[in-house]
């Protein structure tokens, strides 16, 4: 036997001051009520046979005493947790790894799930109906069936073709750790956490099951790949020098390869599988973009894959802004994988979804990765002002963009009434008026400009002048080349230590790109006029980069995020914090850092970022989505190997051990004190 | 104040001319007016001072037939009984019995213990003496009232006549609980201050710490009469105490630490019994006249019932 709770010095502290003050109280004599009497001789004769008792009263005064010590020292023995040795030595201590990563999500253990995937019976067998609001459409929503434009009803009170009252396995896995729970016996401990992207401990190492049963209640699945590798070194590290240390994992057993520095040692590992079909078919790639030329129209590319072992017919929808953009019908042979482009779409202006079922009323397990989200870069109207003399080829490349407000001033009109967002110094470089914006320059001279103008150079029999070497990563560059222009005349640029030389010949840059006080700058050295640049269809797109990277209009905009991983979100670079709305519509404070807000995402959806305030304020919107194959094969694995051993079946715990002994010291002490209150009350020992 | 008036006053029913507290203190018109019939029996004949309704051991000039003795010169003639001289052919002298007035006494205890639990006993000993009082007035027996505790602490000289009743009541109502009991002592004093003996009344709880019988043989060694109206009040018997406590006596002072249990309780009761059963068979042992005479019952029942019926009153 063993104290195990408060510390014997401690305890003994303790007892030693309450029992002296125990003992003084009792030597204190009880100050008791006088009363009068009117003839005190009356009590004499009652009072003489009581003084006959008195050795006795003081015998039981004194059994008093000792009884009140002996109960403050049960009492002190209860706090400090007595045990067995035995039953302590034979106490295991495990961590159970959660897993909840987005194959959790699957619905295959639902019981009537079961039957549609078995073919047994179609969905419609097996239709539940749900209210706007109500639980069970939260349940379904948080696994990721529901839709948001096109399977609602008008009325949106009734799910059409989704059976909202789903198990998914993490509710099955959680089952599990249920039992295993109350399984546990009295010396053993056990720490949960949640295994996604990250690690999460969700309660302290216990065998208490209220605590245990509140850590099991938060855990959620997301949609992520669980990071195994992680999760087994945290296990590792939580039980370094605890006896009959076990890691337990309960999930699907797609985890993925464990990695090279992850080593069990004398862990044991066990494994609770979780699963029941493969059947699924996924959205594995959801990507969109506007047309550089055409901003107005832009083109997405899906990529579908089914990843069970039977042939699926699939029907594939596109939703652009709640409004059905096209349906597909496809053919998936087990485990291919097919891409889908859709050119030339029109209409969305912001979110785009795909969505995929399979035909004949099925379901699949994992409806959460047959959507996709994304969304299209935002279109601004950019307010150009072009001081040109006249240049035709520069008035044909600002017509291709229908969101340009173009205003042409001549030389000697310059500035130009109202503010712009850019403007074009064509051959001319007078002074930079307030307003203008960022600045664009061809062809410019050696004054007023933020960068030195170079002697010229001029192609000969020997040497042409071009662009000898070109940034082809810059967006000024992207979807076009420059590497064969020819140049009759040029100047070279020459700027400062920040600035860039996009496109230089070996004698300077011809094309520099930079930033004075905030104003960002493009300067091409040389008359496109002087060139077969306008005759190539690398000048429209080159005018355009150049004011898209002035507006911040890219192109290359990303249409969607992959959850699981750190998302670094364009934000203004002034402020500190942004407020980042979730799928589900909660709001969460996210930390800004050199114009990016960062944030680890763990749910496929469409996110908006808010940032500043009053006339300070923007606000973005992006989509995340899982694309991740890994994550769509959701056939259960049947044994988990790590490192080339395999994880046992978990042993049942042993049952009936209780060694929680000072619950009955404690129960002892109450009833003695029951008693104790009882007889004194009753006068029976007094 | 005239002398109508006067006589208006004293011819006046005896609640009309109380107080309302007095009235509410004593009695009322109609047990006043039953009061009128009764009187004190006194089991022995003392000697009176003045002529009154009681016999006394002396022959006089009383109404009713004594005793014959021979006639001695200087006797006055008149008393001759001149058929017994025919008969008899000798000079007899017819003697009357005298009759005098009866000296009652009144003692009243007045110490703590009698105004212990609210002054129940205490009101209950004035209401009875002021009753018994009247009794002795209305039959022109001679009434003293002394108040008694450790010494006489009160005393009403002796009257005659039912028009002295206000006195009896404007000394009664001074008396108040105060001073411990010592009957003995209290008694010796008024034996000495009162040569004339006669019945003496105590009307007390008996609570003495010295012992209850030394009163009484003070009386009875002293060729009083004594009749024990024993004033008890039962709420003595079954006293509200519970638990822990330290009882002192309201006289004395003297304390004493008990636990007081049910089963205590139920002793005690036994012993206030015993101590009741003990005064009752002293006086009867000693021929003393006893009546218990309990606060919760009506004390015109107790003058017009049990000391009826108990012989003290007829």
């Amino acid at each position: 036997m063993e104290l195990t709770g408060a510390l014997p010095g401690l305890l003994l502290q303790v007892g030693l001051g309450v029992g002296a003050a125990v003992v003084l109280l009792y030597i204190l004599k009880l100050r008791r009520r006088p009363i009068a009497v009117p003839f005190s001789r009356l009590w004499e004769a009652v009072l003489k046979d009581k003084e006959s008792t008195s050795l006795f009263s003081h015998l039981k005064r004194l059994l008093s005493l000792l009884l009140q010590l002996a109960l403050l020292a049960l009492l002190l023995l209860a706090l400090g947790d007595p045990r067995k040795k035995v039953q302590k030595s034979e106490g295991r201590t495990l961590v159970v790894l959660l897993d909840a990563s987005a194959s959790m999500k699957a619905v295959d253990v639902d019981a009537d799930m079961a039957r549609v995937l078995a073919g047994d019976a179609s969905e419609d067998e097996v239709r539940r109906e749900c209210q706007p609001g109500s639980p069970e459409l939260e349940r379904a929503r948080e696994l990721g069936v529901d839709c948001d434009c096109l399977w609602m009803t008008p009325e949106g009170a009734r799910l059409e073709t989704e059976s909202p009252r789903l198990r998914s396995r993490l509710d099955a896995a959680k089952d599990e750790v249920r039992a295993l729970v109350a399984a546990v016996g009295g010396a053993d401990r056990m720490l949960l956490a949640q295994m996604d992207a990250t690690v999460t401990p969700k309660s302290t190492m216990t065998n208490d099951p209220v605590e245990l049963g509140k850590a099991l209640a938060e855990v959620h699945a997301v949609d992520v790949r669980a990071d195994f590798s992680e999760a087994l070194r945290f296990a590792k590290d939580a039980l370094r020098g605890l006896p009959k240390a076990e890691i337990v994992v309960v999930g699907d057993g797609a985890l993925g390869a464990v990695g090279s520095d992850v080593e069990l040692g004398d862990v044991k590992l066990s494994f609770v599988p979780i699963g029941e079909s493969e059947r699924n078919v996924a959205i594995t790639a959801f990507s969109v973009r506007r047309y550089p030329l055409d901003k107005s129209r832009y083109e997405v590319m899906l990529e579908v894959a089914n990843t069970g072992s039977r042939d699926e017919d699939v029907e594939l929808t596109l939703c652009g802004d709640g409004l059905l953009a096209d349906v597909k019908h496809l053919h998936l042979a087990a485990g291919e994988s097919l891409s889908r482009f859709y050119p030339n779409l029109s209409g969305a202006r912001e979110k785009l979804a795909g969505r995929m079922r399979l035909r004949g009323g099925f379901v699949d397990a994992l409806p959460s990765d047959d959507r996709a989200y994304a969304v299209l870069p935002e279109r601004k109207r950019a307010r150009i002002q072009v001081v040109s003399p006249g240049n035709m080829y520069l008035d044909a490349a600002l017509l291709l963009d229908e969101y340009l407000d173009v205003t042409t001033v001549a030389p000697k009109q310059y500035p130009a009434a109202g503010e712009f967002d850019v403007t074009i110094f064509d051959g001319v470089n007078p002074p930079v008026a307030p307003k203008s914006g960022h600045l664009f320059y061809l062809n410019p001279g050696a004054d007023n400009v933020p960068f030195k103008v170079d002697k010229e150079l001029t192609s000969d029999a020997k040497y042409t002048v071009g662009f000898d070497e070109v940034d082809e990563k810059s967006p000024l560059l992207r979807y076009l080349s420059l590497g064969d222009v020819h140049i009759a005349r040029a100047h070279p640029l020459l700027g400062e230590k920040d600035d860039k030389a996009v496109g230089k010949s070996f004698r300077g840059a011809l094309l520099l790109q930079g930033r004075r006080q905030g104003q960002k700058f493009v300067a091409l050295g040389f008359d496109v006029r002087e060139s077969d640049l306008p005759l190539r269809i690398a000048w429209p797109l080159f005018v355009l980069n150049v004011i898209n990277d002035f507006v911040e209009e890219d192109t290359g905009y990303i249409s969607s995020f992959t959850t699981g991983s750190v998302w670094h979100l364009p934000a203004p670079a002034a402020v500190d914090t942004a407020t980042l709305t979730l799928p589900d519509g909660s709001e969460r404070v996210v930390p800004v850092k050199d114009g990016r807000a960062i944030f680890l995402g763990d749910t496929a959806g469409f996110y908006a970022l808010a940032s500043g305030a009053g006339s300070a304020a923007e606000s973005s919107r992006f989509a995340a989505n899982i694309s991740d194959p890994g994550e769509s094969h959701v056939a259960p694995a049947a044994e988990l190997v790590v490192k080339g051993v395999t994880a046992g079946t978990l042993e049942r715990f042993t049952v009936g051990v209780q060694p929680e002994i000072w619950i009955y010291i404690l129960l002892g002490v109450l009833g003695i004190s029951a008693i104790e209150w009882l007889t004194y009350h009753r006068r029976l020992t007094v | 104040m005239g002398v109508l008036d006067l006589f208006r006053r004293a011819a006046a029913p005896l609640s009309r001319r109380l107080s309302p507290a007095q009235k509410e203190e004593l009695f009322d018109d109609e047990f006043q007016r039953k009061l009128d019939y009764l009187a004190m029996v006194s089991k022995r004949v003392f000697t009176g001072a003045i002529r009154a309704e009681r016999r006394t051991k002396r022959t006089g000039s009383g109404v009713e037939f004594a005793d014959h003795r021979e006639y001695a010169p200087g006797d006055d003639f008149r008393y001759l009984d001149l058929h017994a001289y025919q008969r008899f052919d000798r000079l007899l002298l017819r003697l009357f019995e005298e009759e005098e007035d009866l000296s009652i006494y009144f003692i009243v205890d007045n110490s703590y213990s009698m105004g212990f639990g609210g002054g129940a006993k205490l009101r209950q000993a004035k209401r009875l003496c002021a009753a018994l009082a009247y009794v002795g007035l209305a039959n022109l027996d001679r009434v003293a009232i002394v108040a008694a505790n450790a010494e006489i602490s009160g005393r009403m000289q002796s009257t005659r006549g039912k028009a002295r009743i206000f006195r009896v009541f404007r000394f009664l109502e001074r008396i108040q609980a105060d001073g411990p009991t010592d009957l003995g002592t209290a008694l010796r004093t008024f034996v000495a201050q009162h040569k004339r003996r006669g019945l003496a009344v105590v009307l007390s709880d008996l609570y003495d710490p010295a012992g209850f019988e030394h009163g009484i043989n003070v009386l009875r060694y002293n060729k009083f009469e004594p009749f024990v109206l024993h004033v008890i009040d039962r709420r003595d018997k079954s006293p509200p105490l519970r638990g822990d406590l330290r009882l002192y006596d309201c006289e004395t002072g003297e304390e004493r630490e008990v636990t007081v249990t049910a089963k205590v309780l139920e002793r005690y009761g036994e012993a206030y019994e015993h101590y009741l059963e003990a005064v009752r068979r002293f006086c009867v042992s000693r021929q003393v006249s006893y009546f218990p005479a309990d606060v919760a019952t009506p004390f015109d029942e107790l003058i017009l019932r049990v000391f009826r019926r108990g012989g003290f009153l007829r």
